[in-house]
């Protein structure tokens, strides 16, 4: 098989250029594994929110809001410098700047008009939250100075707080069960979808230039082989290639995740995976037969994998897609691939509903693979013809 | 001979789709994804009404009152309905609902999973049992304020005031942006590389060419350049105006200083590319590889890939932040959009500045009275 050789010994001549693009996606997992905090949640546990707080006075009053305070809120020690409380903020590293000016307690407790002055990120949650806590304090405590005459401050403190912790009971629904579906195996499956497509698109990309060379086509036209026999061998070599590529991509992420291998679902990510190798080769057969040159070639690759990984949730959750965006990439593979992830991370049993949405992901995938396909040879056979 | 020079550089430079490509469409592509992808992220922690089912068993009239008065008007925190258990646990199941609030002889709340609506949730809850609980100390303390409490519990003063910092929003999202256009000015270092290629005689023929005609090297070099830098001008500000009127990104008020900075930027890119060219030995392909990858990993420190970075390094490695001069670039558009003082902008640019003249000096001393044994 002199052309599937020669096809072998053009992608070992590319293995370096080939090698950046493994590296990359190592270097882009490893910082997954870093960044990943697991929540690890079996009961219902309160959200913190990040707070600075400064204050000018310690009274009891303030201290007593700063314990209140404690149960909503994690007090981050912060230099009280404007530009790094800024970019504090910016950086959601804090929520919200408390600060308690002086002479706030006295004010409070001869019923002047006292502020605590805040700094939080406008129209945020946390805002809200902290808000809440703050005001409910500052009321109760106000309702003991207005009713009890002479209330001393020491006293108001312990009262409103022996009030505050009055709690309400919490009840989980549905427990979130098996730590699957908060698992790390998803994204790095994820990730795959754009190291996978680029280095497909330019490993098929490379073989196909070299044979749509005019001079090397009109060569390859009147050697003793058929033209049938030459697009075969070189849609094997590209099929080796896929497999080769899947192989060490594939086995990168289980290595990443090494401890959720045991897990049920593991083998519905390698299938997913497979699949999504399949179309992206018929995909980056379909693109080496319309794009010429070398150039065009690397700007098609990196619109359409950054483009497709952007809007389908490889790098940002599809949660936190808004649903136009998520319409217009249902339009490709790479959604799919990812929902089809999605679904397996929820996977708890061979059938229902999940597990049919899972298979539809992975059909769906599979037709894009044939259309692009039939796509080629459409746009093969008219250009021959040309 | 210099506008001789220009103009067909010019006509070399513009026909090159190549380099249009990467210059200018690919940041806009670039640009039109982050505007996709991120719109979620905006959105991630600004606060929406949380959607919540009341089932009402014990016919509180005060509790009833209470959870009304969070749940009307427009500053309200709950989009409530009232329902019975059944449907409830139902709309929590599909996810339409935080939380349901179930009254009996005790008021309890009902969740899917743990998060700061099922907290605020919680906490509202947590405040009516304890205005009850005030009430009865406060009565047992003085039985006097029986006739005051209900005007008491009734009065809710706001204790907080705002004090916004800076002048702008915190849109968490706008960083990518600013790095994107930063990456933007650092890619115009192709045509740096380009010029380098195009008059040092041991890098193509046409350099050859000219290193025998009687012009001065460095003059027609900063010829050429100017063609370069003046595409690299109007290519930023094509992608500029893109940015701001089509999708909308904010740069503050001072639109004035944020063209100066693109300006600037631009030219310490183009430098940077000279720069990479005279010193990188190797073929064209080797060092247009240096430059992607040297401008990749600076976008990556100064937040373009995952915002958070250009935080952990300026906190972690600030002097990084300083000898990382696409970082400096997407910082000053940053402190420009964020501070009200100009400090941090001026140190910005100043480095910048240094960042232009070294790369501009050490070309000038690699590719002047080069001689070629042969070639």
């Amino acid at each position: 098989m002199p052309v599937f050789k020669l096809c072998l010994k053009i992608f070992k001549k590319n293995i370096p250029v080939m090698m950046i693009y493994f590296g990359l996606f190592i270097a882009v997992s490893i910082m997954m594994i870093t960044m990943s905090t697991p929540t690890d949640q079996t009961g219902f546990s309160v959200s913190k929110a990040r707070v600075a707080f400064f204050s000018e006075e310690n009274t009891p009053l303030v201290e007593g809001l700063k314990t209140s305070l404690a149960e909503n809120a994690d007090f981050i020690d912060i230099e009280d410098d404007q530009e790094i409380l800024q970019d504090s903020l910016y950086y959601r590293k804090i929520n919200y700047v408390l600060r308690i000016p002086q002479n706030f307690t006295a004010d409070f407790m001869t019923g002047a008009d006292p502020k605590v002055i805040k700094t939080s990120i406008p129209g945020s949650t946390s805002n809200v939250y902290v808000d809440l806590k703050i005001e409910s304090y500052l009321n109760t405590a106000r309702m003991y100075l207005d009713l009890i005459p002479g209330i001393s401050q020491e006293k108001i403190k312990s009262q409103v707080l022996s009030d505050m912790a009055e709690e309400t009971e919490v009840e989980m629904l549905r427990r979130d069960s098996s730590g699957s579906e908060t698992g790390l195996m998803q994204y790095f499956f994820n990730y795959l979808a754009y190291t996978f497509m680029f280095i497909i698109i330019m490993g098929v990309s490379v073989i196909m230039l070299v044979f749509n060379d005019p001079i090397i086509k009109q060569r390859n036209s009147c050697s003793p082989f058929s033209t049938t026999k030459i697009n075969l061998q070189i849609f094997l070599s590209i099929l080796l290639f896929t497999f080769f590529s899947w192989i060490v991509l594939a086995g990168l992420s289980l290595t990443f995740a090494i401890d959720e291998i045991p897990n049920f679902n593991t083998k519905y990510y390698v299938l997913n995976s497979l699949i999504f190798a399949l179309t992206s080769s018929a995909l980056s057969y379909l693109i080496a037969s319309l794009v010429k040159g070398r150039e065009a070639m690397i700007a098609i690759a990196n619109v359409v994998t950054l483009g497709s990984s952007f809007i389908s949730g490889v790098f940002i959750p599809q949660d936190l897609l808004s649903e136009g965006v998520l319409k217009i990439a249902s339009f490709l593979p790479t959604y799919w691939f990812v929902r089809g992830n999605r679904m397996i991370s929820m996977l708890m049993e061979k059938s229902g509903p999940v597990f049919d949405e899972m298979v539809s992901s992975m059909l769906i995938q599979l037709g894009f693979a044939f259309g692009f396909f039939i796509l080629t040879m459409i746009v093969s056979k008219k250009k021959r013809s040309v | 001979m210099f506008y001789h020079i220009f103009k067909y550089r010019l006509k070399v430079l513009l026909r090159s789709k190549e380099m249009i490509f990467w210059t200018l469409l690919f940041p806009i592509a670039l640009s039109i994804f982050f505007n996709l992808a991120f719109s979620g992220l905006r959105n991630q922690d600004s606060f929406n009404i949380i959607n919540i089912a009341f089932v009402d068993n014990a016919n509180d009239p005060n509790f009833s009152e209470a959870i009304n008065s969070v749940s009307e008007g427009e500053d309200r925190i709950f989009n409530m309905i009232r329902t019975d258990l059944e449907n409830a646990e139902k709309l929590l199941e599909n996810d339409e609902i935080s939380g349901i609030i179930v009254s009996d002889e005790n008021i309890t709340l009902t969740v899917n999973s743990s998060g700061i609506n099922q907290s605020i949730i919680k906490s509202f809850i947590d405040q009516y049992k304890q205005v009850t609980s005030t009430a009865t100390r406060i009565l047992s303390q003085n039985p006097q304020a029986a006739a005051d409490l209900p005007a008491e519990i009734a009065t809710r003063i706001s204790y907080t005031k705002s004090d916004p910092m800076g002048k702008s929003e915190l849109d968490i999202v706008l960083n990518y942006f600013y790095a994107l256009i930063a990456m933007t000015c650092f890619y115009g270092g192709f045509f740096g590389v380009e010029e380098i290629n195009q008059i040092q005689a041991n890098l193509s023929k046409r350099a050859a060419r000219v290193n025998v005609a009687p012009i001065h090297k460095l003059k027609s070099f900063i010829y050429s350049l100017s063609a370069s830098a003046l595409i690299q001008l109007i290519e930023i500000t094509v992608f500029l105006t893109f940015l701001i009127f089509v999708l909308g990104v904010k740069f503050g008020e001072n639109m004035g200083l944020v063209i100066l900075t693109t300006f600037i930027g631009s030219l310490t890119g183009i430098s940077f590319g000279s720069f990479i060219g005279a010193v990188v030995k190797g073929n064209e392909n080797t060092k247009t590889g240096v430059l992607i990858g040297v401008t990749m990993i600076g976008s990556f420190l100064s937040g373009m890939m995952f915002g958070e970075m250009k935080y952990i390094v300026q906190t972690n490695a600030p002097i990084l932040s300083y000898l990382n001069p696409i970082n400096l670039l997407g910082d000053a558009f940053y402190s420009l959009y964020i501070y009200d003082t100009y400090n941090r902008y001026y140190t910005n640019i100043a480095g910048l500045l240094v960042f232009t003249i070294i790369f501009s000096i050490s070309t000038y001393l690699i590719i002047r009275r080069r001689k070629y044994a042969s070639i």
